[in-house]
């Protein structure tokens, strides 16, 4: 065991301890500023993260660090950082904050356990630790039927998904005798594949394409981004599809490489439906939280195209595409939350004449939706192009036609929201208030949007090199 | 000098856009002027660039190449070639006298301008870019900015007083053809990457590349039209065009200047520079079909013009049966015809956009550009009106203007392979003719209607300055092409050799 190897996961469960005893300890009028000891402890986790070698060994055959893991940790923590400061903007919605912080901190230790798991069994783990915090989250407002409604959804499909998952395993471990990545490998290296040994990897993937909201397991989707609280939304598309991404990633990538010719076609067809489905649904939508439900359905798509090709470039282009989709994401979603108050609701037209009301806020929803669409010079364009030069080299070139229209399709509705914003005239003219932080916050992460769209080279050095 | 020109004429608009963010909101004046000085930057650049230009020596001039993206190699290259600069210098003049136009926008003028700004800069990134990833890049950020310029400052197209075509529906079909389009060319762009295995995005790198190992023409045959269509789209070729006569129709006087005088040249400059240029043998197999089409633009576009009554659509429709020329010149892969083309994108830009300005002046004071409910207008703005006459024969293609040169070289050099099509065209120059004197008639001449008693003319210089430029740059080629067909030539000329060389 090797404890420095650990020392993300150990900080963000002790941090868990402290927001615990500082929920407990605090008196109520301090409460509010729980919000700032979980940032602190991001900031921690980071540090340590930062501080670990490039490689390392935490558990043999069960947790490794490799600049693969190390990469998505980094994108993890800054998610739950961006939702952090979310929860304190919509703090007066969200009841008992300090609970809610631990059941965040609970979801990034399961995502961190999966960006570094070499075992079906901490896959499992990882994936559940994630999936049950989500499932409370997302009933977090008990008195909103709307909350408790998505929630439940969530938490019936979901438990049915980790069913699917839970039998799959089994029936692999039957098959390799062991749940080991590096041991199934080499069983699959050997020779023949049974029935039940591909039984098992194809539930495993129904499991996970349950996560990452893939046809035919997308349904929840836009029903638990309706109702669920909006900080919770944003760790779901942007914390639990990354999640789910980076497991099938290392998966397919890593131990079911040899069995490409199997799995390459069926993720290409569930990816051209992904994007159909996706972009196609979410054009007659009139919620705003339901229609980016169904384009996160539709991001699923692009990033399963990735995963299609099997290659080092669609892996490059998966990391790429996840970086400009969670700055954009995270934008979008934190100006919904610090419109919402003022807006009075999730409409789409409750957003009209947004950007008289405050500039600012609509600018950023602007850049934050037309990033998603994939439009230079903002990142999702960089995103999209890798991702469709690596389906071009895999020679599937139906399917970069499905991605392209689909470009254009989401572009549509984005351009729905835009509409609202710009073109038509406000319900009320007051004024948005905008705080100060989330103005910072919201800078910051159209600064990343801009950087990731425009200055590639390093990003793109830095995922390349990270790849496993 | 210290910054290479291609870069001046980029970073100006793009600079100015980013300065303008910063602009406090209210302070409309200092907004105009910083548009008007980063715009005005762009043009001496334009002009320094086409100036400094050596024909003799032809090939690709002020060339930038900065390294961008290792693997897949993309490089920020800029330069120009005969053909793009002259074409950098038609959109630096639309883009400034459009700017000076612009002064008629009243409200929200902070917004207005950073959006028309970023326009700019995406045209002018398109004109300059030499590497394959920017190309698209630029291309693809030059068409979102019109979404909320046409959505917001654009006005809705009405017959009689009932709306025909809200502004609304006008810029999303707008946004989303192009949008369409773009991502048509994008799939042939990269399925061309990946085919030549030259693993570069770089212009002249890859025609280095096909020129020792042409790509197989079957392949050629099948990636051709991709481009063709997507870039088409814009150009815009029929039938892919219903959405420009009224993307025209209902955008802002000083946009419709910049869409119909250069957005629709990205089009065929994107044909000749990435289709033909990279995929000769493609050219060769798919160009008849594009005669036979751009026929339809010009006998059917014309039709369509003489039917409308609203003076935008009337130009609009003008503007995708004059762009059937242009296509027309293409198509022939000749000297003359190419030189032809590229002398009318230039020459019809120009006149493009002189006459959006003055019917964009016109209805900021009639409110309406529905003919039967216009008239007589000579009589309170002589010297817009002198300006709208001079449109019109430079539409129609009178000798003197420029427009008339360029049509000529395309006729002439069309002759031999597409003779059907040159008597068509030369047929419907005279549909030009009537619908430009039907416009002319309808809006200046008759007797004076009271109506209209409180419209004034454009009076001071600085009002007279934009149209003064525009009929200038008509006039000079017009007269004297010879300087400017040396530098065309020069960039037509490799493309032919490419051509010639037998697949």
């Amino acid at each position: 065991m090797n404890w420095a190897a650990l020392s993300v996961e150990l900080a963000v469960c002790g941090w868990i301890l402290v927001m615990l005893t500082a929920d407990l300890v605090l008196p109520t009028k301090h409460r509010g500023s729980l919000w700032a000891l979980a940032l602190l402890g991001i900031a921690c986790a980071a540090w340590l993260l930062a501080q670990q070698p490039q490689i390392s060994v935490a558990m043999p055959g069960m947790v490794i660090v490799d600049p693969f893991a190390r990469y998505f940790k980094g994108l993890f923590l800054l998610t739950v950082g961006v939702v952090i400061v979310m929860t304190r903007t919509s703090g007066r919605g969200l009841p008992n904050t300090g609970a809610f912080y631990i059941l965040l901190f609970t979801a990034l230790l399961g995502t961190l356990v999966l960006a570094s798991m070499r075992d079906l069994l901490m896959l499992f783990l990882g994936l559940e630790l994630l999936t049950f915090s989500l499932y409370v989250m997302a009933a977090y407002l008990k008195t909103d039927s709307r909350s408790v409604e998505a929630g439940m959804k969530y938490l019936i499909l979901g438990s049915v998904s980790s069913g699917f998952l839970v039998y799959g395993i089994a029936l692999l471990y039957g098959f390799a005798g062991s749940t080991d990545f590096s041991v199934i490998r080499a069983a699959l290296d050997r020779g023949p594949w049974p029935l039940t040994a591909q039984a098992g990897f194809l539930l495993i993937l129904a499991g996970l394409g349950f996560k990452v909201g893939a046809v035919p397991f997308q349904l929840w989707v836009p029903d638990v981004y309706e109702g669920a609280p909006t900080p919770v939304v944003a760790l779901l598309s942007v914390g639990s599809k990354m999640a789910g991404i980076v497991a099938m990633l290392r998966l397919l990538t890593g131990v079911f490489l040899p069995a490409q010719a199997v799995w390459a076609p069926l993720l290409a067809t569930i990816a051209a439906a992904t994007l159909l489905y996706g972009n196609l649904g979410a054009i007659p939508q009139t919620n705003l939280k339901r229609l980016l439900g169904y384009s996160s359905i539709g991001h699923a798509g692009y990033l399963l195209m990735a995963l299609s090709t099997g290659s080092p470039s669609g892996s490059a282009a998966i990391g790429y595409y996840l970086l400009a989709y969670l700055f954009s994401t995270l934008a979008v979603f934190l100006v919904i939350v610090a419109a919402s108050q003022a807006v009075g609701g999730d409409r789409l037209d409750d957003y009209r004449g947004l950007s008289k009301r405050s500039g600012f806020l609509a600018a950023v929803m602007f850049i934050g939706l037309l990033s998603l669409a994939g439009v230079p010079p903002l990142g999702g364009f960089v995103g999209k192009l890798l991702v469709l030069l690596a389906t071009v080299e895999s020679g599937r070139l139906w399917l970069v036609a499905v991605g392209a229209v689909s470009v254009a399709i989401s572009l549509y509705y984005y351009l729905l929201v835009v509409k609202r914003m710009y073109l038509d005239p406000p319900a009320s003219a007051a004024a948005i208030p905008v705080d100060g932080l989330t103005k910072a916050v919201l800078a910051a992460l159209v600064l990343g949007i801009l950087a990731v769209g425009i200055v590639q080279q390093p990003f793109l050095r830095h995922i390349i090199a990270s790849l496993p | 000098m210290a910054i290479p020109l291609p870069l001046l004429i980029l970073l100006a608009p793009a600079l100015g856009a980013l300065v303008l963010c910063m602009v406090g909101s209210g302070r409309d004046a200092l907004v105009r002027r910083i548009a008007v000085v980063s715009t005005s930057v762009s043009l001496l650049g334009a002009l320094l660039a086409i100036m400094r230009y050596d024909p003799a020596a032809g090939g690709y001039q002020h060339e930038l190449l900065i390294p961008w993206i290792t693997a897949p190699r993309v490089a920020f290259h800029l330069g120009v070639d005969g053909i793009s600069v002259v074409l950098v210098l038609l959109h630096a003049l639309c883009a400034f006298t459009g700017v000076l136009i612009s002064y008629a926008i009243k409200e929200r003028v902070k917004e207005y301008y950073v959006f028309y700004l970023l326009l700019i800069t995406g045209v002018f990134g398109v004109f300059l870019s030499l590497d394959l990833f920017f190309f698209y890049f630029f291309y693809e950020m030059a068409v979102i900015p019109m979404y909320p310029l046409i959505g917001i400052w654009g006005s809705d197209v009405k017959e009689q007083g009932v709306v025909r075509f809200s502004k609304e529906y006008a810029t999303m079909k707008l946004t989303i053809y192009l949008t369409l389009g773009a991502v048509v060319a994008l799939f042939g762009l990269l399925w061309l990457y990946v085919s030549s295995g030259a693993g570069t995005f770089d212009i002249p790198e890859l025609q280095r590349h096909f020129a020792l190992q042409p790509l197989p023409e079957t392949l050629q045959r099948w990636i051709f039209p991709l481009l063709a269509i997507g870039f088409g789209v814009i150009a815009p070729l029929w039938p892919l065009h219903s959405w420009s006569p009224i993307g025209h129709a209902a955008a802002p006087s000083a946009v419709s200047m910049l869409h119909a005088g250069v957005l629709m040249k990205l089009g065929s400059y994107a044909i000749i520079r990435v289709a033909i240029g990279l995929l000769p043998a493609g050219a060769h197999a798919w160009m008849p079909v594009v005669a036979v089409l751009c026929l339809m633009n010009i006998i059917y576009g014309g039709f369509v013009a003489m039917a409308q009554k609203d003076l935008k659509l009337i130009v609009g429709y003008s503007s995708s049966s004059h762009m059937g020329y242009v296509l027309l010149g293409i198509a022939c892969l000749t000297p003359l015809g190419m030189s032809g083309a590229v002398l009318l994108m230039f020459a019809h830009g120009i006149m493009t956009a002189l006459a959006f300005a003055i019917i964009g002046a016109m209805y900021d004071q009639t409110h309406t550009r529905y003919l039967p409910e216009l008239g007589g207008l000579a009589h309170q703005m002589p010297f817009l009106a002198t300006c709208g006459v001079i449109a019109a024969m430079a539409s129609s293609g009178l000798p003197g203007f420029a427009n008339f040169v360029a049509e000529l070289l395309v006729f002439l050099g069309g002759w031999d392979a597409y003779r059907l099509q040159v008597v068509c065209g030369v047929f419907g120059v005279v549909i030009t003719a009537v619908y430009m004197l039907r416009f002319v008639r309808g809006t200046f001449f008759g007797a004076s209607k009271p109506a209209f008693a409180h419209v004034h003319d454009a009076t001071t210089p600085f009002a007279r300055l934009p149209y003064v430029i525009l009929i200038g740059a008509l006039l000079i080629v017009g007269c004297w092409p010879q300087p400017i067909l040396r530098i065309i030539d020069a960039g037509t000329r490799p493309l032919m050799l490419l051509l010639s060389v037998p697949q």
